[in-house]
């Protein structure tokens, strides 16, 4: 039986390892083994985006992502994005400048959902912002803004 | 999509009218910001809750020893465990008519019946799923106006909380399911139906909806050596210090409430919800007990009256509305919770922000075998403009008026009487329907097509009056090297209540607002406030501050006046400290209270010379695209504008205007908790849609204009609920512009509007 | 959820024997974003999940044939690599149009071809689309693989007729460069939803007729079906105002719907009639 195993990867650019039990998913274990709070289970189906984590360079839903196969991986929360403690990430910059969120509990979901999208897609039109987040709920309804601080990362990140 | 000031604000130069980011914005973008969520405490248990399956019937059984047995419980209680330390377990803010868990009787499918605490919150959750009841099932009331004369009553009497006085002649009253019933009468409505040239009446519907914050209710008790603390997603932390005191009969300094960030309230996180729960649990376990709830069991928590309304009007041979009379049923689900006031409040305001003489209007809050309802983000204001902003537009069609001309024609004025009697006062009713008109180019004929696609605008227009009487005290703390701490008692939810108090205070204390702490909501630290809630806390709240920083200013000087400084000297006040300490010590502490006028409603007329602190207004206008073969619609521009007295921060007010009107917009058009026999049936984000990006309207425009409240703190009033009042009645009328039908009920839908276009035999259905 | 056996075969036959038994709280899981939320709900209690993702390497790439008659699929590919593959944009635009409004970018980034497949939820964007492109499922299984018409493992609601021991290896898609195909999401709550209904539709036109249409309606259904008489009616027909009502109402005729939180059957059935006919003419009319 393998009820319980030891994984290894690497957190926001660090080697380190967990033993986590086969049902705890990727959102329980940063919470409960390494105090991230920033990914945070919501609506539990995968639907709001509240629980994103990037696993291998790809956005995933914590709340759906069994912790057991993180072994091998490359995990990123919104925790490992800002390069220092005085300093932002450009999108965590256009974030606080268009004002985009009002109690942040969705916020890192769509920040690292961003910066995803503008990974793929250095200048996405409306359309494109608004495909790409729509899976990302905000009850604050904060919407106009965050398309205009994707807009601003955008411009940011192209050195504008 | 676009968002402007219509004025530039008239503030001083300086802290005030200034659009900074909000003060914890850095916290919040690097997922460090603090939720009861992210906490947790040494030695917690973690608790589940086993919810009723039946929504009506006496508990004949209840099998707790399965769940006894799994590995790693630690206790499974039910309600006699409670009363081990709590003896009489039933709470309510209006009523104490709620258990903190079933007592021998279910009255809502999901209701709380027994919880299991483990270590680890899979355990309990596990265990939790081996309780099993038996039941004795009654026969339930799901229907607000069926419920009003039904024989199947949900509580056997009624109950009244002793803090509202004037619930106290229902209390004993026995065999009914009304919890309140209000009343207004204003002028003689029998004679002036009877002289009208025209009456109208019609009949409306709104369904319950829930406010979803994505941080689902969580609450953390840690009882231990005689006092206890709370860790509490809560909207009102000094209620609930209150509420839980008088429970088990401590004073209130042995209860502690702490209250950080919240993912979300809007209404729901107010009042007892898990709280007394979890002290009760964490009383018998000895231990910090947590309860964190799905958002599939948030719907079992509390809802947004669903409601049904109708409402009559005379109308003179000119076009003047002369009498309205409105009944309103408030579905309040098996808990009153608020909706008492709900019910009152909203019964205020219920005929409209017209000009008229006669009005009448009964309001019931009513019992029924559903999840509770309380408030939501316009505490029941945008179910009444539901009815009268679609009965205006019905009546302005039909004497072929212009809609805004109609409107105009009856629109209350300041100076004039509005129904409760209260003398309207800095109220822009009359500038935001304007400003509406003006954003919806109202003068320009719009092209409504003629094939497949119909176009069609609304407009609505829709305020509300303020939970009151209520207090707010807020203190300044000045450090003694000239640093600044704010302790006040207002929860920061989103809304930005932070960042607005510090503005308020460094405007009067003349410091940079960025560079003041907000204390955040301790009982045993912050003093009181009555709560979050109703778009009280700006004036409440932001009056409080700017009080307590007057009085800290005036004890500056006083100090300065003792160490014989020049008046006009500007030496700071840290420089005041250390010449009086000696070192860099002390404090200057500066208090400020305020509470507004309030006078009570006659009981029998619900007339009152001062009925409310201010008005809350909000207006709507839609255009909206409708493909007739299928009834599939769009809102293609949907314009917001509301009166806030004047602008603290603007442009943080401005995404609290638009995020209200785009929740409104979610329970006008997609948001529905659909019951069947009294099972709810699509509780979960699969299956109850809230916006998200692709349903944002592609033209939005939000506004405000301001009217300078007088009494506000630099001319503000509140806001965070003006633009859920008439988003849907804009909606709706635009609809009716487009095919000519009418819809009563919300939410509006595809599906509903295809019915309509098929009853009313508009032609291009297919080509049948 | 509670602990479970979590087991990571390399190989087909230790999968099979890991398989092994009848126990329906066994199973093969893919990329688990279906399975978890059956498994959050406690519809579904694992004893053990067995899964697939280390045979990636045999089961996790798109090839398209040398003759460009077919494209295959293997099993553990996810959404999110179907989106992004040259290949399948080049020759399967329809997927690729399809994966827009699939689920969300995380979920696409997980779930994988098989899992989709297996789970059998009516509302799956996918398993339609696959029908009307008459795709072909290769299931492996201890007793030998075998290929059989996607169309031909649903059964119903979330029921398909896989064994318990079978695994899904490849999805096999024929091409066709005369073919035209879309599929139509229809939803009737938020603009992101699951469908109320799922319309895909694939022909050939020849001289303004259309051509062994296939048509198939999701989510209204209690799994993806095709609307075989309806098919019937349409070959060889044009494409008129006139030929479009007659096929809807064959649709509607056949098309078994029930009412349920996204719409009455009434509505479905006419949301129906008049969304196949705007599909069938917008193949019409496209280059």
């Amino acid at each position: 039986m393998s009820t319980e195993r030891t994984v290894r990867f690497s957190l926001n650019g660090r080697a380190v390892k967990a033993h986590v039990a086969s049902h705890e998913s990727l959102v329980q274990v940063l919470r409960d083994r390494f105090d991230l709070f920033g990914s945070r289970e919501s609506c539990g189906q995968g639907l709001c985006g509240c629980c994103t984590v990037i696993v291998d360079g790809k956005p995933v839903s914590g709340c759906l992502y069994l912790a057991s196969f993180l072994d091998g991986t490359s995990v990123q929360t919104i925790e490992g994005l800002a390069p220092a403690d005085d300093r932002l990430d450009p999108v965590q910059e256009a974030f606080i400048e268009a004002g985009a969120f009002q109690c942040g509990f969705c916020t890192p979901g769509f920040i690292l959902m961003t910066k995803h999208l503008l990974a793929e897609n250095r200048a996405p039109s409306d359309d494109d912002i608004r495909h790409y987040l729509t899976g990302n709920l905000c009850r604050c309804s904060a919407y106009p803004e965050i398309v205009a601080a994707v807009k601003l990362a955008a411009t940011k990140q192209r050195g504008g | 999509m676009a968002s402007q000031t219509l004025t530039t604000p008239a503030m001083p130069a300086g802290q005030v009218g200034r659009s900074i980011p909000r003060l914890e914005a850095a916290a919040k973008v690097t997922g460090r910001a603090e939720y009861v969520h992210n906490m947790s405490l040494p030695g917690m248990l973690h608790g589940k809750i086993f919810r009723s399956v039946i929504p009506h019937g006496k508990i004949k059984h209840l099998d707790l020893d399965a769940a006894r047995a799994v590995e790693g419980v630690f206790l499974v209680a039910a309600i006699d465990d409670i009363r081990k330390v709590i003896a009489h377990p039933y709470y309510g803010p209006a009523f104490h008519d709620q258990p903190i868990l079933a007592d021998g009787k279910v009255r809502y499918a999901g209701e709380p019946v027994a919880v299991v605490l483990a270590d680890e919150a899979h355990i309990a959750e596990e265990a939790a799923g081996l309780i099993s009841a038996e039941y004795e099932e009654l026969p339930g009331v799901y229907d607000e106006v069926e419920a009003h004369g039904a024989q199947v009553f949900v509580h056997d009497e009624l109950k009244p909380a002793a803090t509202f006085p004037d619930l106290a002649h229902l209390l004993g009253r026995r065999d009914t399911n009304v919890a309140l019933d209000f009343q207004l009468r204003r002028g003689d409505a029998d004679a002036a139906f009877a002289a009208a040239e025209h009456v109208f009446e019609h009949h409306f519907r709104t369904q319950p909806t829930m406010h979803t914050p994505l941080e689902p209710f969580v609450s953390i008790a840690d009882a231990s050596g005689g006092s206890l603390t709370l860790h509490t997603a809560s909207q009102n932390p000094s209620f609930v210090r209150i509420e839980i005191a008088r429970l088990l009969g401590w004073p209130e300094n042995r209860v502690r409430v702490k209250v950080p960030y919240l993912g979300g309230g809007f209404g729901g996180k107010l009042y007892i919800k898990l709280e007394a729960l979890v002290t009760a649990l964490s009383l018998i376990a000895r231990r910090p007990v947590k309860i964190s709830l799905t958002m599939q069991e948030q719907f079992f928590m509390v809802m947004r009256h669903a409601a049904t309304i109708r409402i009559k009007s005379g109308v003179d041979k000119s076009g003047r509305i002369t009498a309205r009379s409105c009944e309103v049923w408030w579905n309040g689900g098996a808990y009153a919770d608020i909706g008492p006031r709900v019910t009152q409040k909203a019964g205020f305001t219920a005929a409209g922000p017209y000009d008229i003489d006669n009005v009448e209007l009964n309001s019931y809050a009513v019992y029924t075998n559903r999840t509770p309802a309380g408030a939501l983000r316009g505490f029941g204001a945008p179910q009444t403009c539901w009815a009268y902003e679609t009965h205006t537009d019905m009546i302005a069609a039909k004497l072929g008026i212009d809609q805004l001309a109609f409107r105009r024609m009856n629109l209350l004025h300041d100076g004039r009487p509005q129904a409760t009697g209260t003398i309207l006062r800095d109220a822009a009713i009359d500038k935001v329907l304007d400003r509406v008109a003006e954003r919806m180019n109202w003068g320009t004929p719009l092209e409504r097509g003629t094939g497949r696609i119909r176009r069609g605008r609304g407009i609505a227009i829709g305020f509300k009056g303020i939970t009151a009487p209520t207090t707010s005290v807020a203190m300044i703390n000045l450090y003694a090297d000239g640093s600044c701490g704010l302790y006040i008692g207002t929860v920061d939810m989103g809304q930005g209540s932070d960042t607005c108090m510090a503005q308020i205070a460094a405007e009067v204390l003349n410091l940079d607002a960025e560079s003041i702490k907000v204390i955040h909501p301790d009982t045993d630290v912050t003093p009181y406030d009555m709560g979050t809630l109703g778009s009280r806390s700006t004036f409440h709240m932001g009056t409080a501050v700017r009080l307590a920083a007057l009085d800290a200013n005036q004890k500056i000087a006083a100090l300065a006046e003792e160490l014989g400084v020049p008046p006009n000297s500007n030496l700071p006040f840290s420089e005041l400290l250390r010449r009086k300490y000696r070192m860099q010590a002390g404090n200057i502490i500066g208090i400020g209270s305020f509470i507004p006028g309030y006078d009570k409603p006659d009981q029998e007329t619900g007339q009152s010379a001062n009925v409310t602190p201010f008005w809350g207004v909000g207006g709507s206008g839609a255009e909206v695209e409708i493909d007739i073969e299928t009834g599939e619609f769009k809102v293609t521009k949907l314009v917001n504008v509301a009166d806030v007295g004047a602008a603290i921060n603007p442009k943080l007010l401005a995404a609290q205007l638009s995020g209200a009107a785009i929740m409104q917009l979610g329970f006008t058009t997609s948001e529905n908790m659909l019951y069947r026999d009294g099972q709810l049936t699509n509780g979960s984000f699969a299956d109850y849609k809230i916006p998200c990006l692709l349903d944002m309207p592609a033209v939005f425009i939000n506004e405000f204009v301001e009217s300078r409240q007088h009494d506000g703190p630099f001319g503000a009033k509140g806001a965070g609920e003006s633009t859920t009042i008439a988003v849907s009645p804009a909606i709706g009328n635009a609809i009716a512009d487009a095919i000519g039908v009418r819809l009563m009920d919300l939410p509006l839908t595809a599906e509903a509007i295809h019915g309509a276009i098929l009853a009313a035999g508009i032609g291009g259905d297919d080509e049948h | 959820m509670r602990p479970f056996d979590l087991v990571e075969p390399a190989t087909l036959e230790e999968a099979f024997h890991l398989l092994e038994g009848d126990d329906p709280a066994v199973r093969p899981i893919g990329g688990g974003t279906a399975l978890m939320l059956m498994m959050k709900e406690q519809v579904f209690r694992p004893v053990r999940l067995v899964s697939l993702r280390h045979l990636a390497p045999q089961f996790g790439a798109i090839s398209i044939d040398a003759d460009h008659r077919m494209i295959r699929f293997g099993a553990t590919t996810s959404f999110s690599e179907l989106e992004h593959s040259a290949v399948v944009a080049r020759h399967l635009p329809v997927v690729v149009r399809t994966m827009r409004t699939l689920a969300n970018v995380r979920v696409r980034n997980v779930a994988t071809l098989g899992g989709n497949l297996a789970h059998a939820d009516p509302h799956l964007d996918l398993p339609p689309v696959w029908i009307a492109l008459g795709a072909q499922i290769v299931i492996e299984n201890p007793a030998g693989p075998r290929i059989v018409p996607a169309e031909d493992i649903f059964e119903g609601y979330y029921e398909t007729n896989l064994r318990h021991d079978d695994i899904i290896r490849e999805i096999r898609v024929p091409l066709n460069a005369s073919q035209r195909a879309s599929y139509v999401k229809i939803t009737t709550r938020s603009a992101h939803d699951w469908p109320a209904l799922g319309i895909a539709v694939r022909l050939e036109m020849k001289d303004g007729l259309a051509h062994h249409p296939r048509i198939v309606l999701s989510a209204a259904t209690n799994k993806p079906t095709r609307l075989v008489r309806t098919e019937a009616l349409a070959h060889g027909q044009p494409i008129t105002p006139a030929s479009l009502r007659e096929l809807g109402e064959a649709a509607v005729s056949e098309a078994d719907i029930a009412s349920d939180s996204r719409g009455s059957a009434d509505y479905k059935k006419h949301l129906l009639r008049v969304h196949l006919g705007r599909a069938l003419h917008a193949l019409a009319l496209e280059e």
